[in-house]
């Protein structure tokens, strides 16, 4: 009898690239089918053109420099999908289908194919297009939460994404699968809310010293200002911002691959959007900020990594450093191991 | 559970001369002589190094080289058993002092599933053992040759003991796994020393040193999350007792002595029966459901063990030692040797065929890895021959369990090339003293062996 021998483990997982790509497209069609629902037939005619032009690009390049094709694993469809759904439903079909090029020919294939870009393709090909044609691709009305039912059907959207928030609970869904990583959507979450809590600590601390005030208490009860909602938090809340925080930073050949790295790339999302939407708005502010995060994402990787087990970190070093001055008698802590 | 016994005698038992990493021995019978059960047919006079016994009566009918489960080929003793249980006569030790109980286990054949001797583990030439752990993470109380968990806890203890004594060890330790109740019950019900053993989880950075003083005991019997590989010596010794193990030493630098559940109730055995190490205890996955396990003579083919669990149909794979880290066997008249614990059987559709892509960034390999690696990054670095490269992201530290390789979406064999790129570091070891190379600081740092 002939067994089969190969080299271990004998026993994998039975995801794949392939499930990951699928699985974030099923998760965005909820919010395509609302983007048709409001903006009627052209938005289809945009979903369909980038796609086309995404999966048919891939296509031609590997069969011309005779690579395996692989438009099966559904990449060139998530890039084409992710692309349609930043271009106002305005423009006309000929912006789509060269942004749908553009994005593998340019921001995927040229960098090396998966896993070797730097730049997320879609936001390549949005900030090419984005600059180039500005009066195409500048969406109609920018988007402002004002009250809850927005965050289900957002009448003020200019693009696609901004349809329905709600709607771009699949990722949060991919989030509890671990088909989307944990780290960058939370740091990038939290420090969308922090950033702006802040400013408004910071400028209402700021006021009390241009009106001259010394009673320390005053400044204390700045503080609660925390509690209070920065008038920003309505303008940040919108489908873009969060189809930025789930599917766009989370495109995992841009973001860094240690632990700490990739809470501080979400925290560097964060503040370069935050930055970016303050001064401008946060349509425009996510989508550049995530792409200047992307430049920086290996800069950080490089920087974060791991260090040898049971090294300890300098936090603990600190730490113990601190400890081992105390005399014992006045420690609590038990942990002599030796 | 039940443990069956492989009554049925082979037709060829394949006992291979090597059975650990270390001197290979040379036969001590020739072609047609007759061996009873126990009787020593291989030895050696290195010291790393350590019997092997007949496990049947019968004739010697080869010494060739034959299929080995490591997927080499070994110098082997072919014996074809009669019916008979004819054995030479076993006397138990007593009081022996601590080189003698060297001797014994040396003398009994005994060795741990990681290929290292018992005797050169507890003695190793030139160091001080002060602590002898007992690894009983990975194994069900079953996992012996034990009749209830009491009998395992009690024996446990008595095992613990005599291998302090044989270290001359003043502490030891049990670390069981924190999820097998059964055996922490088993440990809390027996005593010790008059004193009721308690078994004590290790958790944050309390480790066995922290225990020894707060039990006030020589022994005790700690619980820890389970950790698998191959290579796992030093990371479990640094999560047991805090000692870090330098790159390129192993655990008897730092005066630790980590022995297998199997190896101490071997020792046991051997020390009241004086049985040397021939039967052992094999799991068998794939057959049904559940594990089922089987106390077999050490020799026995693999063939006759999957016939007596009644395994009939197509066998796409057979893999000796499980099926994250084992090796897949390319015949079914591989023995069973010291070092197999378990073989599994994949019928044909269960074999992956997959195909590796380009690596996808997704981190999934550093998230599972306990070792804190960046296992993609080292699998790139190995893929390319940056050796050097691999060892500045500590490479040594990998304990090889394969986790990364089977959380791969992009499927790529990150753990052979990690343990390609790990050979080649150790040969560039054996081929330029560490002193001559200039970009390479090799072997071990602190001065032992």
């Amino acid at each position: 009898m002939t067994y089969t021998i190969s080299a271990p483990p004998h026993k994998k997982t039975r995801l794949d690239f392939k499930t990951l790509n699928i699985s974030k497209i099923i998760a965005l069609l909820p919010l395509c089918l609302a983007a048709i629902y409001f903006f009627g037939i052209p938005a289809l005619g945009i979903l369909i053109a980038s796609v086309a032009a995404a999966v048919t690009t891939e296509f031609g390049i590997q069969t011309i420099f005779k690579q395996k094709v692989t438009i099966a694993d559904g990449h060139a469809a998530l890039t084409g999908l992710v692309l349609a759904l930043l271009i106002p439903a305005s423009a006309p079909l000929w912006i789509p289908v060269f942004a749908g090029f553009f994005a593998i020919a340019i921001g995927k294939h040229v960098f090396g194919g998966i896993g070797s870009y730097m730049f997320n393709p879609a936001l390549v090909a949005w900030v090419f297009t984005r600059s180039a044609w500005v009066s195409y691709m500048t969406p109609l009305s920018i988007p402002h939460v004002g009250q809850f039912s927005d965050l289900i059907l957002e009448s003020g959207a200019g693009l696609m994404v901004g349809v329905s928030p709600i709607l771009l609970v699949g990722g949060i869904y991919l989030i509890y699968k671990r088909y989307i990583d944990w780290r960058i959507p939370l740091a990038f979450f939290a420090t969308m809310i922090v950033v702006p809590q802040t400013l408004l600590f910071i400028s209402g601390v700021t006021a009390l010293v241009h009106e001259g005030v010394m009673n320390p208490l005053m400044y204390m009860s700045q503080l609660f200002t925390f509690l209070d909602m920065s008038p920003e938090l309505p303008y940040e809340m919108i489908g873009i911002v969060f189809f930025g925080i789930l599917f766009i930073a989370t495109d995992t050949s841009t973001s860094p691959v240690t632990k700490n790295g990739r809470i501080i790339y979400g925290i560097t999302c964060g503040v370069l959007v935050f930055i970016y939407g303050h001064f401008g708005n946060f349509v425009d502010g996510t989508l550049y900020g995530i792409f200047l995060a992307n430049c920086v994402a290996s800069f950080i990787e490089i920087n974060t990594m791991p260090a040898s087990f049971g090294t300890k970190s300098f936090p603990q070093k600190l730490y113990r450093n601190v400890m081992d001055k105390i005399p014992a008698s006045l420690k609590f802590e038990v942990m002599n191991n030796e | 559970m039940e443990i069956k016994r492989l009554d049925k005698l082979p037709e060829k038992i394949i006992i291979p001369l090597r059975q650990h990493r270390g001197a290979v021995c040379e036969p001590l019978v020739k072609k047609g002589d007759r061996v009873l059960v126990g009787q020593k047919i291989g030895d050696s006079d290195a010291y790393y190094s350590s019997a092997v016994h007949s496990s049947v009566c019968g004739e010697v009918i080869a010494i060739e080289e034959s299929a080995h489960p490591d997927g080499n080929k070994a110098m082997s003793i072919i014996i074809q058993p009669e019916d008979s249980n004819e054995a030479v006569e076993f006397s138990p030790g007593k009081d022996l002092s601590s080189e003698e109980l060297a001797e014994l286990i040396k003398e009994s054949g005994i060795v741990e599933h990681y290929g290292m001797p018992t005797h050169t583990v507890l003695k190793p030439k030139g160091k001080n053992i002060d602590t002898v752990l007992i690894n009983a993470t990975s194994s069900e109380w079953i996992g012996g040759t034990f009749k209830t968990p009491k009998e395992y806890a009690s024996h446990g203890i008595n095992a613990l003991k005599l291998l302090m004594k044989t270290a001359g060890a003043k502490k030891g330790a049990i670390v069981l796994r924190t999820d097998d109740e059964e055996s922490i019950n088993a440990f809390e019900s027996i005593e010790v020393d008059n004193k009721k053993i308690k078994v004590a989880p290790l958790l944050g950075g309390r480790r066995i040193g922290y225990y020894f003083k707060e039990q006030d005991s020589g022994i005790i019997v700690v619980s820890q999350k389970h950790i698998y590989g191959k290579k796992i010596l030093n990371f479990f010794t640094y999560n047991v007792t805090g000692r870090k193990v330098k790159v390129g030493c192993d655990p008897t630098d730092v005066g630790v002595a980590v022995c297998g559940v199997k190896s101490a109730k071997a020792f046991y055995n051997a020390f009241n029966t004086g049985k040397p190490f021939y039967e052992t205890v094999i799991s068998i996955e794939g057959v049904s459901a559940d594990l089922e396990y089987m106390q077999v003579k050490i020799g026995t083919p693999f063939k006759d063990v999957i016939e007596a669990c009644g395994f009939t149909g197509d066998i796409g794979k057979l893999i000796a030692n499980g099926v994250r880290t084992g090796v897949a066997q390319y015949t079914d008249q591989v023995p069973v040797t010291k070092g197999v614990t378990r073989i599994s059987i994949q019928k044909p559709e269960e074999v992956i065929r997959d195909e590796s892509i380009e690596c996808i960034h997704c981190a999934r390999c550093v998230d599972v890895c306990p070792v804190e690696l960046i296992p993609s990054r080292l699998a790139v670095m190995a893929d390319q021959g940056r050796f050097d490269e691999c060892r500045q992201i500590y490479i040594e530290n990998c304990i090889e369990c394969g986790d990364c390789a089977a959380v791969c979406p992009s499927k790529i064999h990150i753990l052979q090339l990690i343990r390609y790129a790990k050979d080649a570091i150790e040969m560039a070891y054996e081929d330029l003293p560490a002193k001559e190379s200039s970009n390479l600081k090799l072997g071990c740092g602190c001065g032992g062996e």
